[in-house]
């Protein structure tokens, strides 16, 4: 169990990236959502020991990690949002590297493990291209393969599918899958439709902090039977978004096609239908009700 | 180009680049060090350095440039570099150039705006530079520099940043941006300073051995990036007196101006070049070697679709985290492979390697007689240029090491992986330090490739191995430990390059203000010295505390970069909280253990430096003796030394020694001497005095042992004075290393009478306590006629005395003294060896060492067993020596001459009276070439000190030591042609002229009559123009008169209490003059003036007239003094001599013509010349007669008609 205590960073400025996290993450896949700028990385970072929190816990199976980051690393398999790798070594040579500097042990010895690695990320034709002349999408791989060497206790991946095409998107989502019933796999994403496929549960962080921790059916079956699609010209947009809590607007020939929120009691214009909710609404809903960077407390729970 | 756009680009790059703290470390360091130079430490070297005499100014346009140039050189070259540089491989790691280049920004106005905008920067730092300047010489001087001051000239300054400063900051900018962009890395980009400084420090700027050709000189002149060379060459090599460079401005020529502005040319093109470089990489025509990412995609490669399906469980992988070993091994392994991709260390060998074989085939000792290459003196003379550039090469190195994962965007992924942080340091620092092993691989190589062509010294790399690995690698692994100390603390490159720069910055400035000691010497700079006879015998006790501290510090920098490194990001929050007290006082704590060893090895190191004979406590006792005795004694009467008797046992192993003896002294004065004085040595322990045999207590003066005789000493009077006495040679640790005249060591034995190190001195040592900073006192002024009635000895006492010295040792030791072998036993493993005086001496000394020895007609040379390289040619010269000079000045007296071996821990030699000591550096080991037969000169000269120096001891005062030193020289001259031909003493005379126009100061030198030695550049005047003087003379009065002269004056002063100088000597030698009137003036202008003639030949040119040719010239002499001089015409080149008497040499087509011209200072003489043949070249002073300055101008070649 990954447990998150009250987790403040404060960079200089000062800017708070982390407002008190407070977060308990089974084992398994856990999704953490949220918009561009709401903290995520940095608690990929802090959970990942790269970054110290101004004060908080953190703690993996009662190790704590803010004090002992080095205790993590062996048990930690890390892709992060922006990486690169060391441009003239092939990328068989810096999985191995990879893979030596992790401690990895594997019965058939790492140069057959590096080819099986690089096989699950289909990347066995590149093995021995130098890394430099890999594709933004072959990089990816590449750092996924890395980071599920060597059977890791917590995995935390950041914004993992983006580059990678459709095909191996859905691997990777196997991959994780996967791995994810025997140890604690943090995702964190801010493409909804990635949480859905893949995580039970996730949380929602903004401005710092946890808004909602919940699992796409719960959040889904919260708006069920109260959510209307219609649209409505471009020139009453302004209007209707006073009147009433649009989930999204979406500009299309000239209209505007419009899902709002009306729970029962709320009266629904005229033309709207009731639609049924997807993850994406819950989360832009939940995004809309979020409390500001000022506010004191989250708001744990859906 | 949109000239907004550029300048916005221009303005942007300025900001960033004033905004870093690498600016401002350079503003800081120029702060320092223009207030440092502003002391006048750093001038023109002219003038006179006595007080009141005139003084080069730091202002004058002369000073200015070679400040401004040195300063640009040493310190903006390094920080315009890595500005430049950097500013695309920057733009590149942050990943902007996509979006940059995606606006209507063109590569033109890109490139362009970057260069500018580093220009301005450091150009807005070489005008704060100018500012400062002026502002420490002229708004706040410093008190004690006030001499050394001229007046403000706003020219000075503006012309030396023009031609000086501009010229090369551009080049370095432009090259390196050019260099950065192309390769789109760092390091090559530090390769440009620390190539150009090697190559200019070690090879433009020193290398400039007599006979260059002078276009060859003029070429290396035009490529010198600093113009240093130049500026040497052209205008200050030759002393043009000190109102010249006060008053004249840099006068520019054509040459230079066409250089700086191939210089900017070449920068401003790089820019260029890499602009359209850049252009291409953009529209992809070409592509860039990149460390990041966003490369051009390379055309996909067919997908395998065949995955494994089955589970990753199915892999069986486990964990287990790599230890420090393992995590090393791979850490070192990969950034190997890294070091390796890189071109630099490639680009880089073949430079060094070239720079490191001709400084190696071009070293030179005493007289700069070139040297044989010796591994270990060669391993420890480029020790300093090793850690100077090995430092620089680790800093730019593992810096960039240290940055690669996060300029390749790695560092997440690496940094959160289970492997040992001090794996990866120690792994990053380890791979790099291929670099030193490489580099000092490549300078080994030199050496061997020198020693090959040589062909004489063995090879080894012993020496290497010992001197570069035992003394040199913990300098690199404290300087790598540094770098990943300050790489960690600062958190990013250009923070540690600023204090790694600054470090090295301050440690020069330490060591040029002559600051290092033991304890500060990181570098070893200069402190250690190599022999042959005894591998670091010499202060082995502060080389490994210096050493230990060293590695000590190393650990501990490293334990901090572990400390403080933490792979986790930091900012200034979280640095502050780790800088709380307890946070602080907690890391302090940690850390404390690895402070324990340096700390321990430094304060060792730092009591041992206090107590030694360099140290406070004997700086203070020094300065004791001269307070409390100066005025009382330094002109007191003292009695004279009719007998030394002396038992010195010796223990080399120990550097220890026993004395006891008896000196018998005698009043020589006409009234009775009340009190004498005898000075001992500083360490001596268990100090016992006698007198005529009875325990006598005398006054004990800080060292000076005042007696008083009861009944005062009557005239003729003797008193035997005995004395017993223990102690150490050296006595402790020295100050700063380096040198040591005088040693007890297990290589060998050297002690004089010079010193009271083995015995006392009779009456005041005039230079002990005496600080050249505190209380250096000016010269004695003398009289006109001081010389008139006796003259005190120049040294030693008034008379020459007897001696009998025993000595004793480990049997395995020879031990020599003056005089001739008494008896030579060996007993219980000890050697006794008693030596007697057979005519008496006036100084004596002891030499020991384990030699072979090589017997020649009465000579002996003892030497190394390994250093036999030249000692058949030494034994060669002292015969000659001993045969010709008793022929011509008078007969040897002694029975033997000896010329013994000792460890090359100073470079000198002496003449003591049948035991001559040569350093190993001198004679052992120079090389001898065809042209000049340095091994003889060297030889010649010290052999001759037995006539001139101890048969002869010259007078007290101005003008005596030209008869000791001058006439060594005029010997020597003298012998090279008795023995080797004309051709050979001619090379050995143009040597002479060319160091004595080098070393002389116009303003100070003095006329050969009053040269006293306490001026800068008198040595080169004793010896050079006294020899030359002499010579000249001899040419002048012709051989028999001369002989016949000098066995009069010998025979007049020998033996007497009067001693001469060159008045007495001229007195005799005058009635032996064929020609009085033309002694009266040569001697006039050689010995009572300064006057040197300087030929240039103009309007040359030949005409046929019937069979023959005739060669008209204009000869000036644009120098002082009028010399007559012979002018030739010539064709083809002088016959060499036959190699050997029998052979006959062999006919060459050589014909020469002459007349003879006595040209007046600033005047010119027509001349003409008849030949039977066309001439190809005229020559001013063919047969070298004539002491001239530049005389590679007194010549002109000549067309055919």
């Amino acid at each position: 169990m990954l447990s998150l205590r009250n987790l403040v960073k404060v960079y200089p400025g000062p800017v708070t990236a982390l407002r008190g996290v407070d977060l308990e993450v089974p084992r398994g896949m856990f999704g953490l959502l949220g918009p561009n700028g709401a903290g995520k990385s940095t608690l990929m970072k802090i959970l990942s020991g790269l970054l110290e929190p101004t004060s908080g816990e953190v703690t993996l199976d009662g190790l704590d990690l803010v004090r002992h980051p080095e205790a993590l690393r062996p048990h930690l398999g890390y892709l992060p949002q922006e990486f690169g790798f060391y441009p003239y070594l092939s990328g068989q040579d810096m999985l191995r590297y990879l893979l030596e500097l992790k401690g990895v042990t594997a019965p058939q010895g790492l140069k057959a493990l590096c080819a099986q690695l690089l096989e699950r990320v289909n990347l066995t034709f590149a093995a021995k291209r130098k890394v430099k002349e890999y594709s933004g999408g072959m990089r990816q791989r590449l750092g996924i393969a890395q980071a599920l060497a060597g059977n890791p206790r917590l995995i935390i991946v950041d914004e993992p599918t983006a580059g990678l095409d459709p095909e191996e998107r859905q691997r990777f989502y196997r991959l994780l899958a996967e791995i994810a019933h025997e140890r604690t796999v943090l995702l964190s994403t801010h493409i909804v439709e990635d949480v859905a496929m893949l995580c039970p549960r996730f949380a929602v962080i903004r401005h710092g902090r946890v808004v909602a921790i919940t699992s796409p059916s719960e959040a889904k079956a919260a708006l069920h039977d109260a959510l209307y699609e219609g649209t409505v010209p471009p020139a009453d947009m302004a209007g209707f978004q006073q009147a009433h809590r649009v989930t999204q607007a979406v500009l299309f020939e000239g209209r505007n096609r419009v899902r709002i929120h009306a729970p029962a009691g709320v009266p629904v214009p005229p033309g709207f239908e009731r639609t049924p909710p997807t993850l994406e609404d819950a989360y832009l809903l939940l995004m809309k009700d979020a409390p500001g960077p000022s506010a004191q407390a989250p708001v744990v729970g859906a | 180009m949109n000239l907004s756009r550029l300048l916005h680009v221009a303005r942007t790059e300025w900001r960033h680049q004033v905004r870093r703290p690498l600016f401002w470390v350079l503003l800081a360091l120029l702060v320092f060090v223009t207030w440092g130079v502003s002391s006048g430490s750093v001038t023109i070297e002219s003038g006179s350095s006595e007080v009141g005499g005139k003084k080069a100014w730091v202002t004058s346009g002369f000073a200015v440039a070679q400040t401004v140039l040195l300063l640009t050189f040493l310190l903006f070259t390094f920080f315009v570099s890595v500005g430049a540089g950097m500013a695309v491989i920057s733009d590149d790691e942050a990943r902007v150039q996509p979006l940059l280049h995606t606006t209507p920004l063109t590569p033109a106005e890109y490139v362009w705006g970057k260069f500018l905008g580093v220009l301005g920067a450091y150009g807005m730092a070489l005008a704060a530079m100018m500012g400062l300047l002026i502002f420490f010489h002229h708004v706040v001087p410093s008190g004690a520099a006030a001499e050394f001051r001229g007046p403000f000239v706003l020219g000075h300054y503006v012309r030396a940043a023009v031609w000086f400063g501009v010229p090369l900051m551009v080049f370095m900018a432009g090259a390196a941006f050019g260099v950065g962009e192309r390769t789109r890395r760092a390091v090559p980009v530090y390769f440009l300073p620390v190539g150009l400084l090697f190559l200019c420090a070690f090879f433009l700027w020193s290398w400039s051995p007599g006979g260059l050709d002078p276009r060859v000189n003029r070429f290396l002149m035009a490529v010198d990036p600093g113009g240093f060379r130049w500026l040497t060459e052209t205008w200050t090599k030759v002393d043009r007196g000190v109102d010249f460079y006060n008053t004249q401005p840099v006068g520019l020529d054509a040459l230079f101006v066409v250089s700086r502005f191939a210089l900017m040319g070449l920068g401003l093109g790089a820019v260029a070049w890499s602009e359209r470089h850049f252009r291409r990489v953009l529209h992809g025509d070409v592509a860039v070697k990149r460390s990041g990412r966003d490369r051009v995609e390379p055309p996909p490669e067919q997908v395998a679709l065949s995955h494994a399906e089955a589970p990753l469980s199915a892999l069986g992988m486990g964990v287990k985290p790599p230890g420090f070993w393992a995590g090393l091994w791979t850490v070192t392994w990969a950034e190997a492979r890294g070091l390796l991709s890189q071109p630099g260390l490639y680009l880089f060998l073949p430079l060094l390697l070239f720079q490191m074989v001709s400084q190696a085939a071009t070293a030179t000792g005493p007289f700069d007689t070139e040297l044989l290459l010796v591994p270990g003196r060669f391993a420890v003379r480029s020790m300093n240029q090793a850690s100077v550039l090995v430092c620089l090469l680790l800093m730019f190195y593992v810096v960039e090491s240290l940055e690669r994962e996060q300029a390749c965007g790695f560092a997440p992924i690496h940094d959160a992986t289970p492997v040992r942080t001090l794996s990866v340091l120690l792994g990053k620092a380890l791979a790099n330090s291929l670099v030193a092993v490489v580099l000092l691989s490549a300078m080994a190589l030199a050496g061997t490739l020198v020693q090959v062509s040589q062909g004489t010294v063995p090879l080894s790399l012993t020496p290497y191995l010992l001197v570069w690995g035992l003394l040199l690698m913990p300098t690199f692994l404290l300087w790598t430990g540094f770098i990943l100390a300050a790489r960690s603390v600062t958190g990013g490159r250009f923070g540690t390059y600023a204090l790694a720069l600054g470090a090295l910055a301050l440690t020069g400035f330490a060591a040029v203000r002559g600051d290092l000691t033991w304890v500060t010497n990181w570098p070893l700079w200069d402190a250690v010295r190599w022999t042959d006879l005894g591998v670091f015998q010499m202060e082995r006790a502060a080389l490994v505390l210096n050493r230990v501290a060293a590695l000590g510090l190393a650990v501990f920098f490293t334990a901090l970069a572990v400390r403080w490194d933490g792979r986790r990001a930091r900012d200034s929050v979280t640095t502050l909280e780790a800088l709380k007290p307890s946070g602080w006082g907690r890391g302090a704590w940690r850390l404390a253990p690895y402070l324990a060893v340096p700390l321990v090895a430094l304060v060792a190191l730092g009591v041992r430096v206090g107590q030694g004979y360099q140290g406070a406590a004997a700086k203070l006792r020094a300065k004791q003796y001269w307070q409390k005795n100066l005025a009382t004694w330094k002109d007191a009467p003292q009695p004279a030394l009719v007998d030394v008797d002396l038992d010195v046992d010796l223990e080399p192993e120990a550097s220890a020694f026993h004395t006891r003896g008896t000196y018998t002294l005698v009043n020589r004065r006409a009234t009775p001497l009340s009190r004498f004085a005898l000075t001992g040595g500083d360490a001596w322990k268990d100090v016992r005095w006698t007198v005529e045999g009875q325990d006598a207590a005398p006054e004990d003066r800080a060292g000076l042992y005042v007696f008083t005789p009861s009944p005062p000493l009557s005239p003729g009077a003797t008193l035997k004075v005995g004395f017993e006495f223990h102690g150490h040679v050296p006595d402790g640790v020295s100050r700063e290393g380096g040198g040591l005249k005088e040693f007890i060591l297990p290589s060998g034995v050297v002690l004089t009478s010079f010193e009271p190190t083995f015995a006392p001195v009779v009456g005041y040592q005039e230079e002990r306590g005496v600080d050249p900073k505190e209380n250096r006192y000016e010269p004695r002024v003398y009289p006109d006629d001081f010389y008139v009635g006796p003259t005190e000895a120049g040294w030693g006492t008034a008379t020459p005395f007897t001696t009998r010295i025993r000595l004793s040792a480990p049997e395995a030791y020879t031990l020599n003294s003056v005089g001739v072998r008494d008896s030579d036993t060996v007993k219980d493993g000890r050697r006794t060896t008693v030596w007697r005086s057979d005519h008496p001496v006036s100084l004596f000394n002891i030499i020991a060492g384990k030699w072979d020895r090589v017997d020649g007609e009465g000579t002996v040379v003892f030497h190394h067993p390994a250093h036999g390289y030249n000692v058949r040619e030494m034994s060669r010269g002292l015969d000659g020596a001993r045969r010709y000079y008793s022929e011509w000045f008078h007969p040897y007296p002694w029975a033997e001459l000896k010329l013994s071996e000792f460890a090359g821990l100073d470079n000198y030699a002496q003449g003591f009276p049948t035991d001559i000591t040569f350093s190993e550096s001198i004679g052992f080991l120079t090389l001898t070439s065809p042209e000049v037969n340095a091994v003889l000169l060297v030889t010649a000269h010290e052999a001759a000190h037995q006539w001139w120096g101890n048969l002869l001891i010259p007078g007290k005062g101005p003008g005596g030591d030209v008869l000791s030193e001058g006439m060594s020289h005029y010997s020597a001259l003298k012998l090279i042609e008795q023995l080797d031909g004309p051709e050979a003493r001619r090379q050995a005379a143009r040597g002479m002229e060319t160091r004595y126009a080098k070393d002389r100061r116009v303003d100070g030198e003095q006329p050969l009559v009053k040269l006293d030695g306490s001026r800068e550049g008198d040595t080169v005047v004793f010896y050079e123009k006294g020899g030359w003087t002499f010579w000249m003379l001899e040419d002048l009065m012709g051989r028999p008169a001369m002989h016949a002269g000098l066995q009069a004056f010998l025979k007049r002063y020998m033996n007497d209490a009067d001693h001469p100088v060159l008045q007495d000597f001229l007195a005799v030698m005058r009635p032996f003059a064929p020609d009085a009137a033309a002694f009266d003036a040569f001697t006039r202008q050689a010995f009572f003036e300064v006057v040197v003639p300087e030929y240039r030949v103009t309007e040359a040119r030949v005409t046929k007239e019937g069979a023959g040719w005739v060669t008209t010239a204009t000869v000036t002499n644009v120098g002082t003094g009028r010399m007559p001089v012979e002018v030739a015409v010539m064709k083809g080149e002088r016959p060499a001599p036959p190699p050997t008497a029998t052979e006959t040499a062999p006919a060459a087509a050589f014909h020469e013509a002459r007349v003879r011209v006595e040209p007046l200072a600033g005047e010119g003489a027509r001349v003409t010349v008849r030949s039977d043949f066309a001439p190809e070249r005229l020559v001013v002073d063919p047969d070298v007669r004539v002491l001239q300055l530049r005389r590679e101008q007194a010549l002109a070649p000549l067309g055919t008609p």
